[in-house]
């Protein structure tokens, strides 16, 4: 750990003194360079050793999954397994995958609607009552979920919405506490005078919200939406509470109802775990900067 | 992708094409007018199993009468995940007609999620109270009420390997199987060879599952729940002595670490060991005797093949303050759900289902029919593999099994009490707790737990 | 916040009937779907609740059977345990992580989503691949500690390692904490950087003294987020040691625990019950995170809020 900071072109002078550092350090950097790629190669490799080995396993036989010797490669590698995945009657995974994709869908939208009305309100206009609704907002943020789940399971099973989406989207559509934070925290951060400009044009609040604010808040709306689909694809215990048929379970659930029945066949658990998670990796991979930036931004000033 | 769930129908039902299967032994109430539509949930199981279900629904609506019409809904989740959905569905009051139910129905009973059958039981002759064994009619009452119906029953017996017990020069006719634990324990000496940490063959392993534990009891003479007197004798004599016996077993035969067994194969059931991997020793040849379920009957053939064939069949042997032997089951019964919207045609059904239905039902996959008016005809895969004799024979002993199962599953806190078991089992033998201590604990637990229950 | 008065305004009256239509959903869903059952669980802990019909009054009996329930007292000890296990291993290393990254150059962007990976590997997934990285013998974790000379313990079946097993897990999907991490680190001025090398020559001090008392914030953030999620650990839980916490309940989580009081064992009172303690033990924790962090946290310009 030398060069936390790592040198920087066009830094401004602060001194010649940090230079004469920096020339001496110079020697080391490829030692160094070598030296902590390694490091992070094989910390990587600790890191990717579950996927490897869930990918693997994915495509061996049952039989072979568990062996006397390791087996660090599939031998040979049976690519039947992935047809196989997508033909089983007990395991209705594109049925469930279509589940999966509308809830995330669904309460994507819900989410990026709700929070982001919400955080105008927070973030751009100034209302009585304001500071005092906002403070309760945060503090739900640590009221664990269970505690609200079970009156709201008891009235949700009592008008007879237990086995259908409703209790798992509808909430969305009013709002999330923590995405209205990190929404208003964007907000904030948007110039006032393009807002105040178009008020004293007479446009209405919800024109300057449409029209001004939420145009100039697209990546944060992006990355609300992106995290929203990350939460809601893992999405447990909601769904083991409140759905009952196995055809209309998300795959978070689907995968574990599975396991539960199927426990012997664990390379078809593998190849169900690994594309329950590869829509998820494909999206990240294309929209990483966005990821990094949103919480960039969100990381509560 | 509809928000709203629809009725999902499995399959178009294929009206009138059911044939009127034993047209002659045809419940007469199912005559009776005033029909309606039923539904039909069941915890899962495989394809086969929804579509014998549905195949038998479709024969009670071909005979006209109390059932119009009936829906099928299977696969939610196996055992207790499904209970809970059954838990939320009545909570909701979208419940079923009648719900195939592998747990205790006097659990969700005795909160008043069940209709009692018993009224149902004088009404249709089919269902009445003579044509049920008493341990397995037991199984689903409390306090005189009956909350489910084991239509069928997964009855456990011990199964063991003639050939094995023929090299060692051991008897292997049924009538010679040990009839006692100390027997039982001599011989499976007899079995035992270590390759360094690793059994490679062995006789048997001291049971481990809480399910199965009342079996065990009472099988010494002891019992894990009074029924009428509504108390837990968990940790009563027999029970300790019991503990005592296996715990000694293990450490003389297995290095007092089962760990080691388990990693060797599974010597303690028919089927793999699904969170370690290792195979069954019983389908390869390793295992001499294990306790085990009729289901297993219908898999025995399937993944993992199985490299020894020739099973036999045998009664528990008695443990050393036993009298009699007893038999067990998994329980694989009907209930209708308060709520229900038909419960007539539920009822109907079920005297269908109980006298006709469940001979299909055996045949395809083998879990026992137990009501006393029934002809079982043995289980096709049984008949392939091993022909129709064996297979008549196997019948006729699970169905005698089924005459003496110990009652079971009757507990109002099932569920709790086993998990405080199998809690006590885990404590017992990794020796992280004395045996009176691990009883005692569960015991004191359950019962006030039950007590709870029921006062309010 | 500061624009010049008058021209920014019209009514105020006009402006607060905006908000209010505005954040109107949300209210609905604070008072609906957080206060009231808030309000609910709180008295339905003094209640015995059926599955058929209603709620009947129980006094403290809830609470009585707290106290003698030893699945009560080991679940929360296990809970806190694993909580005061996790949540500070998983700051260190996501800190570390986010160091080393931030230091790296080149290749930035494939280390980040290496470690951002396991974090989009829903848990149920990832309980399952553990199950079967650690199976004893040959499973890949024990060769690869085996090659080491080490000797692995019984991951899963031992009682006395199961706990640190989960701790151990819960250690793979580091992603957010890391990339929160590094966005602080990379926020931090230029300036300030430079005056810090000038200011030491040696690099821990500066970590210790500098770097981390300006992404205090973000410790902060983490802290709060980790402790409230880490109470709450239960896929993971479920899918290793089902509803009993075996092996012989060192699994067994407070979730779990109020999972299977509600829905295994049908005793609702008792579960919301269970469900307030836990909001009240969560509430002090973070109370006391909040209450000392005025002194440990550094906010940039100091009057932002």
């Amino acid at each position: 750990m030398t060069d936390l900071a790592g040198p920087r072109d066009g830094a401004d002078p602060p001194a010649a003194a940090a230079r004469r550092r920096r020339g001496k350090r110079r020697q080391g950097t490829v030692v160094g360079t070598i030296l902590s790629h390694a490091l992070m190669l094989s910390i990587a490799a600790i890191f990717m050793l579950p996927f490897y080995w869930m990918v693997i396993s994915a495509f061996k036989a049952n039989n072979e999954i568990f062996t006397a010797t390791i087996t660090w490669f599939p031998d040979p590698i049976r690519w039947e397994n992935v047809p196989a995945l997508f033909n089983r009657p007990d395991f209705p995974f594109l049925r469930q995958f279509g589940n999966s994709v509308f809830y995330a869908g669904m309460v994507t939208i819900g989410t990026v609607l709700s929070c982001s009305i919400a955080a105008y309100a927070f973030a751009c206009l100034r209302w009585k009552g304001r500071d005092l609704v906002f403070g309760l907002t945060i503090a739900t943020l640590l009221i664990p979920a269970i505690v609200l789940f079970l009156p709201t399971y008891i009235v949700f099973a009592r008008v007879g919405l237990v086995g259908t989406y409703w209790p798992l989207i509808a909430p969305a559509f009013l709002g999330d506490a923590f995405f209205i934070f990190m929404l208003r925290q964007f907000f904030l951060g948007i110039p006032r005078e393009l807002i105040d400009a178009a008020r004293l044009d007479g446009a209405s609040e919800f024109r300057i919200f449409w029209q001004i604010v939420l145009p100039q808040a697209q990546t944060a709306l992006v990355v609300v939406a992106l995290f929203t689909i990350v939460y809601t694809w893992h999405e447990f215990f909601g769904p083991l509470i409140y759905l009952i048929d196995r055809n209309d379970f998300p795959l978070s659930l689907g995968l574990y109802a599975f396991r539960t029945q199927r426990a012997v066949e664990w390379s078809m658990t593998m190849m169900g775990s690994f594309f329950t998670a590869l829509p998820l990796v494909v999206l990240f991979l294309f929209t990483r900067r966005l990821f990094h930036e949103g919480l960039a931004t969100s990381s509560l000033k | 992708m509809n928000i709203q769930r629809l009725p999902l129908r499995r399959r178009s039902f294929l009206q009138g094409s059911a044939a009127l299967f034993g047209a002659s032994a045809l419940p007469s109430r199912l005559m009776a007018q005033n029909g309606g539509p039923i539904t039909l949930w069941t915890p899962g199981g495989s394809e086969l199993m929804c579509e014998i279900h549905i195949d038998i629904v479709n024969e009670v609506v071909a005979l006209g009468g109390q059932v119009t019409n009936g829906d099928v809904v299977c696969g939610f989740g196996p055992g207790q995940d499904y209970t809970q959905r059954l838990f939320g569905a009545i909570a909701a009051g979208q419940v079923p007609d009648v719900s195939i139910l592998w747990d205790s129905p006097v659990s969700l009973g005795v909160q008043g999620a069940f209709i009692p059958l018993d009224e149902y039981m004088q009404q249709f002759p089919g269902l009445a109270v003579e044509n049920w064994p008493g341990g397995l009619l037991a199984s689903c009452q409390f306090q005189g009420r009956t909350y489910g119906l084991p239509v069928v029953a997964g009855v456990y017996s011990m199964w063991y390997n003639p050939e094995m017990f023929e090299e060692r020069g051991i008897s292997s006719a049924r009538e010679d199987f040990p009839k006692t634990w100390d027997e039982l324990r001599r011989i499976s000496k007899e079995f035992t060879r270590w390759d360094g940490d690793t059994l490679l063959t062995g006789g048997f392993v001291p049971p481990r599952s809480a399910p199965t534990l009342p079996i065990w009891a009472a099988l010494n003479g002891g019992r894990i729940f009074n029924a009428d007197e509504a108390r837990y004798e968990i940790d009563s004599e027999q029970n300790n002595e019991m503990f005592n016996f296996w715990v000694e077993w293990m450490d003389e035969e297995y290095r007092g670490d089962l760990n080691l067994v388990d990693r060797s194969a599974n010597f303690s059931s028919g089927y793999v060991n699904y969170d370690l991997g290792t195979g069954s020793g019983f389908r390869e040849g390793r295992a001499a005797v294990v306790h085990d379920g009729s289901w297993l009957m219908g898999d025995y053939w399937q993944e993992p093949e199985p490299t020894f064939l020739n099973w036999d069949l045998a009664a528990h042997p008695v443990g050393p303050s036993g009298t009699a032997t007893v038999s067990g089951i998994w329980p694989n019964w009907a209930v209708i759900p308060v709520g229900a919207r038909n419960p007539e045609g539920a009822a109907a059904y079920l005297d269908y289902l109980s006298t006709v239905g469940v001979v299909d039902w055996y045949r395809q996959i083998p879990d026992v029919p137990t009501n006393t008016l029934v002809e079982a005809e043995p289980p096709t895969v049984v008949v392939e593999q091993r022909g129709e004799d064996f297979a008549r024979d196997v019948t006729e002993f699970l169905q005698e099994q089924a005459g003496i199962v110990t009652p079971m599953w009757h507990s109002p806190v099932e569920a709790f009490a086993q998990d405080q078991l199998t809690l006590a089992i885990q404590k017992i033998f990794t020796k992280t707790a004395p045996i009176a201590e691990a009883l005692a604990d569960a015991q004191s637990a359950s019962q006030a737990e039950l007590e709870r229950v029921l006062r309010q | 916040m500061t624009v010049a008065p008058g021209k920014r305004r019209r009514s105020s009256r006009y402006e607060t009937t905006a908000a209010w239509l505005f954040v109107a959903p949300w209210v609905v869903k604070l008072v609906l779907l957080t206060v009231l059952p808030l309000i609910a669980t709180v008295a339905l802990g003094f209640m015995t609740m059926p599955v058929t019909g209603m709620p009947r009054w129980a006094g403290l009996a809830n609470y009585e059977q707290m106290m003698a329930d030893p699945a009560f007292r080991r679940s929360a000890q296990n809970s806190l345990t694993f909580a005061l296990a996790s949540v500070p291993l998983r700051l260190l290393i996501a800190l570390g992580l986010a160091l080393l990254l931030h230091r790296t150059r080149a290749f930035s962007g494939f280390y980040q989503t290496i470690f951002y990976l396991p974090f989009l590997m829903p848990a149920v997934a990832a309980s399952i691949v553990f199950i079967l990285l650690l199976t004893p013998g040959a499973g890949p974790v024990n060769v690869i500690l085996q090659t080491f000379g080490l000797n692995p313990p019984d991951w899963l079946r031992d009682p006395r390692a199961a706990l640190w097993t989960l701790v151990l897990i819960s250690l793979w999907p580091l992603g957010v904490e890391t990339l929160v991490f590094l966005s602080g680190l990379q926020n931090i001025p230029k300036d300030v950087q430079e005056a810090a090398e000038l200011d030491s020559d040696r690099p821990w001090h500066r970590l210790v003294w500098i770097t981390i008392p300006l992404i205090t914030p973000m410790i902060l953030f983490n802290l709060v987020i980790g402790i409230i999620s880490s109470f709450q650990i239960f896929t993971q839980a479920l899918v290793i040691g089902g509803p009993s916490g075996q092996p012989a309940e060192s699994t067994l989580m407070y979730m779990v625990v109020i999972y299977r009081t509600a829905f295994r064992y049908f005793n609702l009172g008792y579960a919301a019950a269970l469900s307030t303690v836990l909001f009240l033990g969560v509430l002090v924790v973070t109370l006391l995170i909040f209450s000392t962090a005025r002194s440990w946290v550094h906010y940039e310009g100091g009057d932002q809020r």
